[in-house]
């Protein structure tokens, strides 16, 4: 049985050391200040240690993108920032000593949402140029001097905002969306250690190499001199990426000399990482007869005290926002900007969820002002095969319109559109890319070696199962290992859906390896070597030259997929990704026009997924998208109060439980002879967007998401009903 | 760091005795699962002592005499939901509200003491206990008290309850008619934005819980449907009167106006269901 | 102190602080399938039986638990939901999949042929944040079909 099954399934906050410490961090209660004085009245207990900014202050600044995030903070800039961090040998005595930590602040003046920070005389959270200026940065950042808008993106197609003069009817309008958590059922957990040099960190993660190399950063240790060991997470939707508390870990392993393990509490997690809020204006404008012309976007990106990925969010905003349409014309200005809140970064739907929100309500709008059929308008200016994305690019292998048409004939669309909402969705991959793997062959068994982590989407089923298939052995005979950075090939992360994708290629080539150093062994050509059933090997023809795998010696064959693009950030243009996320949404509603309760009584989700490897776990995905896309629209928001989270649990901040996700239709599109398509974050996005256009068609229009019933009453108060 | 005493007392005797010489410094323990929160996230230092009253024999019971059902302090949300003689006895609205709290394993261990007892005011059993016009028996070792629930529950987790008193037992008549209307603002598993419990006995008693700090009542718009039929205009004025004079709170569940609105719906949809 | 209890069929003691949750004193033991995730008795990660009902062991403090009987997936054997997970791959991440089945042993042997609105009912304290939910649903019916099957 599956381990997950019998519970003998080990996680990060598993993970054991001798004579390991537990760590516990002290949070800033001020949103933004100069700490002046942290100290444990009473002293430190022997056996334990606290260590303060102080104590990292040889330690450099880290950060995926711009190198903006110590270790621990000598300027407090969000309620929670880690500014202390403790360790004992019992995981209760290190709570009991965080909370009499004694903290002495002078509180400076703080910008805790988007409005506060993009105010003419806002408060600044960092010296924008500065930081991106600084070494490690990304050389595409654009940040604007004096403000908190670390980086700008840019996409300008045709004649950008000039090409509404050829329009014949504009519409426009603004979109906000609030911050959410990942909520992951499992809270971060990782264990430092450091022994002869070198760090070793156990951490649930899906960014093992971009962890490595910012934990160098970090200790000022060569990247070889980091060691990242990767367990299964329980769960994690872009709340594990980057750097997130394993540098405090470490700090504390290197104060006490010995390991330390951190294990957040549920309220942390707020407090570590969250979605980026937004606001987004969209304008739209076409033809008498339906034809996209121009679009023109401003938007808002709310990254928190520290940028994270946050201009990444921002660039993917950017083109996001297009849409999966052809257009003669397109400006977009996307900002990521820093507030006195957590930081936001990596949400399964990266920035797609938040950009469909409001640009897919744009595309209703447009409908309803030209009187035509918001399916019909999709259709006729749907991107397909051969057209050329606003980013320059070659659309190939598209069939949003296929997934169009599969949801309108789900959702009855020609039936009754009373109610009823629908969403096209583009999503892309992280591109540029790179996938390292290796097939193992020693002692009768194959184990592949990959970076990609276990986060409950099945590379340890996949995985297995592509090596297998490209060998032509047995899956059965095949397992995947453990990440380990000093084992593992290097891969690019495990993130934006890539990975089965990327993988595929890398093991193809592995197995490839793999087969000439068999032939090598065996005397054969690597075309004429044939696995048994029997855990063998023969050569095709020839049954006595049948070997067990075992009586072999050790062999592997090692592979790599590499795809190159990327976009200019000053005007979008390039390669935004190497394949496409394909979807299309419906959803059907159902309004108590007395509370405003929205029930979402149908909900239909196409997904384009090329070839899928595993039904089952490619179904359960597309399922788990929806759910919480489902989650997304109608529930679920942090919320601040001068810029603390008042909803730090999972009893306030809701998530969908079972009787929250209706029957649905979640299909996932094959096409043989297909290349293989991410899909585990498509469909997420589809549902608030779709929610929102179904009770547009209501006349009960929503600008905010989530969307709660208080302000569908006020849109029917509005609407006279 | 000492730990916490633990006191076992078999018998209610022994409890009131150790609640006489202790006071506040020693907490009462049923079902444990509001402290173990407060706990657990670390909201309160753990106590000096406790006195678990799992024990305690006279604290149970459910059990229907007469027209009057008494329940024992002990007994737990699932025991009263799954009461076949709750159900019976002509009591299967509150069994629904029971039902209605929180998930199985908190309705397996939260009692009905501790409900009323810690007074959350976003809870449903308060609201409808009190439609019902329970009255709550109290006892310390100077003998016993009975309150009515306007009287038991005076602010946010803030009870008439004395520092050597235990809250020990509730009795409830039996109504003609009676519903509860959890209304949820968002997901299936969020606690009541607003709760509205209506109960038809010798008068009609509407009780808004969930919306302001406790219970609310208004006797006099109860009074107008003595001896009238609950027509639809009767609902409507009932259910005006109330969203008006409501107090209301705001918080993630929805704002005092939003809350005084769906209460209009609900008080009307209420007393249709009784109707 | 220690606490007598029954784990999975087995007598023992277990080593408790006086104000310790029986959640950190079940893994101490041994019972890592019990897992802390909101602490707040919300998600039910954490869920044991115990005298044949789920809790929260986050919420429970060890004391509560003397004398009686507690259940965890460790102790299963042979046991028709936990296969019927299985089976259907009714999990993605796994963190969920204890308190899930233990609860779909609760409601079973309540109720040994729920109609899906009834498992959706009694398992919708449980929260699945993959969003298993339907094939979730799909393995508590299968597991009660296989039991009638068997009876």
């Amino acid at each position: 049985m599956n381990e997950r099954v019998t519970g003998a399934i080990r996680y990060s906050q598993d993970v054991e050391r001798p004579n390991m410490l537990h760590a516990k961090i002290v949070r800033s209660l001020a949103a933004h200040a100069q700490i002046t004085r942290i100290e444990l009245p009473g002293g430190i207990p022997e056996g334990c240690v606290l260590i303060t900014a102080a104590d990292v202050a040889d330690c450099r600044p880290y950060g995926c993108l711009v190198p903006d995030t110590p270790v621990l903070a000598e300027t407090a800039r969000y309620v929670g920032d880690p500014i202390a961090a403790v360790a004992a040998p019992d995981p209760r005595l290190a709570e009991r000593l965080a909370r009499a930590v004694a903290v002495e602040w002078s509180d400076l003046p703080a910008a805790t949402d988007l409005e506060a920070a993009l105010a003419a005389d806002a408060p600044v959270v960092h010296d924008v140029c500065e930081v991106a200026s600084r070494r490690g940065a990304w050389s595409g950042m654009r940040p604007i001097d004096g403000t908190n808008v670390s980086h700008r993106s840019r996409l300008i197609h045709g004649r950008g905002e000039a090409g509404f003069d050829e329009a014949d009817v504009v519409v426009e309008g603004e979109w906000t969306t609030a911050s959410a958590q990942h909520a992951p059922m499992e809270p971060h957990a990782c264990l430092a250690e450091w022994a002869g040099g070198r760090l070793t960190v156990w951490t649930g993660t899906q960014t093992p190499f971009n962890l490595r190399r910012e934990l160098a950063t970090a200790f000022g240790l060569a990247e070889a001199d980091v060691r990242v060991i990767a367990p299964p997470m329980g769960g994690s939707f872009g709340a594990k990426t980057f750097t997130r508390i394993e540098a405090i870990a470490a700090a504390l392993a290197r104060a006490a000399q010995r390991p330390v393990k951190l294990v957040l509490a549920r309220d942390e997690l707020f407090l570590t990482l969250n979605r980026h809020p937004t606001r987004s204006r969209v304008r739209l404008g076409a033809t008498r007869d339906g034809r996209f012309v121009a679009r023109r976007v401003w938007s808002w990106w709310d990254t928190g005290a520290y940028a994270d990925t946050g201009p990444n969010v921002a660039a993917k905003g950017a083109w996001a926002a297009v849409g999966p349409y052809r257009f003669d014309h397109v400006e977009i200005d996307a900002d990521c900007v820093y507030t006195n809140r957590p930081s936001n970064g990596a949400f399964r739907g990266y920035a797609a969820t938040q950009a469909a929100w409001a640009s897919e309500q744009c595309v209703d709008m447009l409908a309803e002002r030209l009187a035509i059929d918001p399916l019909e308008l999709r259709l006729q200016n749907v991107l397909r095969d051969g057209d050329r994305f606003a980013t320059g690019e070659l659309m190939h292998d598209f069939h949003v319109a296929e997934c169009l048409e599969a949801v309108a004939r789900e959702i009855e669309w020609d039936r009754s559109r009373a109610g009823v909402g629908l969403c096209a969705l583009m999503k892309g991959m992280q591109t540029p890319s790179r996938a390292g793997a290796r097939i193992e062959l020693a002692d009768g068994r194959l184990t592949v070696h990959a970076a990609t982590a276990e986060i409950g989407q099945g590379p340890t089923t996949v995985l297995p199962k592509l090596a297998a298939e490209a060998l032509g052995a047995d899956p059965r005979l095949v397992t995947l290992a453990e990440i380990d950075t000093d084992v593992t090939p290097f891969d690019t992360r495990t993130t934006s859906s890539r990975s089965t994708h990327m993988m595929a290629g890398a093991l193809g080539e592995a197995a490839e390896a793999l087969r000439r150093a068999l032939a090598d062994e065996l005397e054969a050509a690597p075309g004429d070597l044939r696995f048994t059933a029997d855990g063998g090997i023969e050569i095709v023809g020839t049954p006595a030259s049948r070997r067990p795998l075992a009586s072999l010696p050790a062999l592997s064959g090692e592979g790599e997929h590499v795809i190159e693009g990327g976009l200019d950030p000053d005007s979008g243009q390039g390669i935004a990704s190497a394949h496409w996320h394909q979807g299309a949404g419906a959803v059907r509603v159902a309004v108590d026009r007395e509370t405003g309760v929205v029930e979402i009584v149908g909900l239909a989700a196409a997904v384009y997924a090329g070839r899928v490897v595993d039904a089952s776990r490619a179904a359960l995905q597309n399922d788990g998208s929806v759910v919480m896309g489902i989650g997304s629209a109608l529930y679920e928001s942090i919320e601040f109060s001068d810029g603390q989270v008042t909803n730090a649990n999972m009893g306030d901040y809701q998530v969908p439980a079972f009787r929250d996700v209706p029957a649905f239709a979640a299909t996932l599109h094959e096409l043989p002879g297909a290349e293989i398509h991410g899909l585990g974050e498509t469909a997420l996005p589809l549902v608030p967007a779709a929610t929102g256009n179904a009770l547009r068609a209501l006349g009960l229009a929503q600008s905010h998401l989530p969307i709660h019933p208080e302000r569908v009453l006020d849109a029917l108060d509005r609407s006279g009903a | 760091m000492s730990g916490t005493v633990w006191h076992r007392p078999a018998s209610l005797a022994d409890a009131l005795a150790l609640k006489a010489e202790l006071g506040d410094d020693a907490l009462a323990i049923a079902g444990g699962t509001y402290l173990g929160v407060l706990l657990s996230t670390g909201l309160i230092d753990p106590p000096e002592a406790l006195i678990a009253l799992g024990g305690i024999a006279e604290l149970r019971g459910l059990e229907v005499d007469g027209d009057v059902l008494r329940i024992g302090a002990l007994e737990t949300h699932r025991a009263v939901e799954r009461s076949v003689a709750v159900r019976q006895g002509g009591f299967e609205a509150l069994a629904d509200t029971f039902a209605l709290v929180a998930n199985v394993r908190i309705r397996s261990v939260a009692t009905v003491g501790g409900v009323l007892a810690d007074a959350d005011y976003a809870s449903d059993p308060p609201a409808m206990l009190c439609a019902l016009g329970a009255v709550v028996v109290l006892a310390s070792s100077r003998g016993e008290r009975r309150l009515s629930i306007e009287q038991l529950i005076l602010g946010h987790y803030e009870t008439a309850i004395e520092h050597d008193e235990l809250l020990v037992r509730v009795e409830i008549p039996r109504p003609e008619r009676a519903a509860y209307l959890k209304f949820r603002s968002r997901g299936s598993e969020d606690r009541p934005c607003v709760g509205v419990a209506v109960v038809r006995r010798a008068g009609l008693r509407v009780v808004i819980g969930a919306a302001s700090d406790r219970p609310q009542v208004f006797p006099e718009l109860c009074a107008l449907a003595d001896g009238r039929e609950l027509t639809p205009e009767l609902c409507d004025e009932i259910a005006g009167g109330y969203a008006e004079r409501l107090e209301a709170l705001d918080d993630l569940r929805g704002s005092a106006g939003y809350r005084r609105r769906v209460t209009r719906t609900l008080v009307r949809r209420g007393l249709e269901a009784i109707a | 102190m220690s606490i007598e209890v029954t784990l999975n069929g087995r007598p023992c003691e277990l080593a408790a602080a006086s104000d310790e949750m029986l959640l950190d004193v079940l893994r101490r033991a041994g019972a890592r399938s019990v897992r802390l995730s909101c602490g707040v008795g919300a998600c039910g990660a954490c869920t044991v039986l115990l005298d044949g009902e789920p809790v929260s062991s986050c919420l429970l403090l060890a004391e509560l638990a003397r004398g009686c009987a507690i259940e965890t997936v460790e102790g299963l054997v042979d046991d028709v939901v936990q296969r019927s997970f299985d089976e259907l791959v009714a999990f993605q991440c796994g963190f969920c999949t204890p308190g899930m089945i233990l609860t779909a042993r609760h409601l079973l042997a309540e109720n040994p042929s729920p109609t899906r609105a009834q498992v959706r009912e009694h398992l919708n304290g449980n929260i699945c944040r993959c969003g298993c939910y339907p094939r979730i649903e799909d393995a508590v019916l299968h597991a009660a079909r296989t039991s009638e099957e068997r009876r």
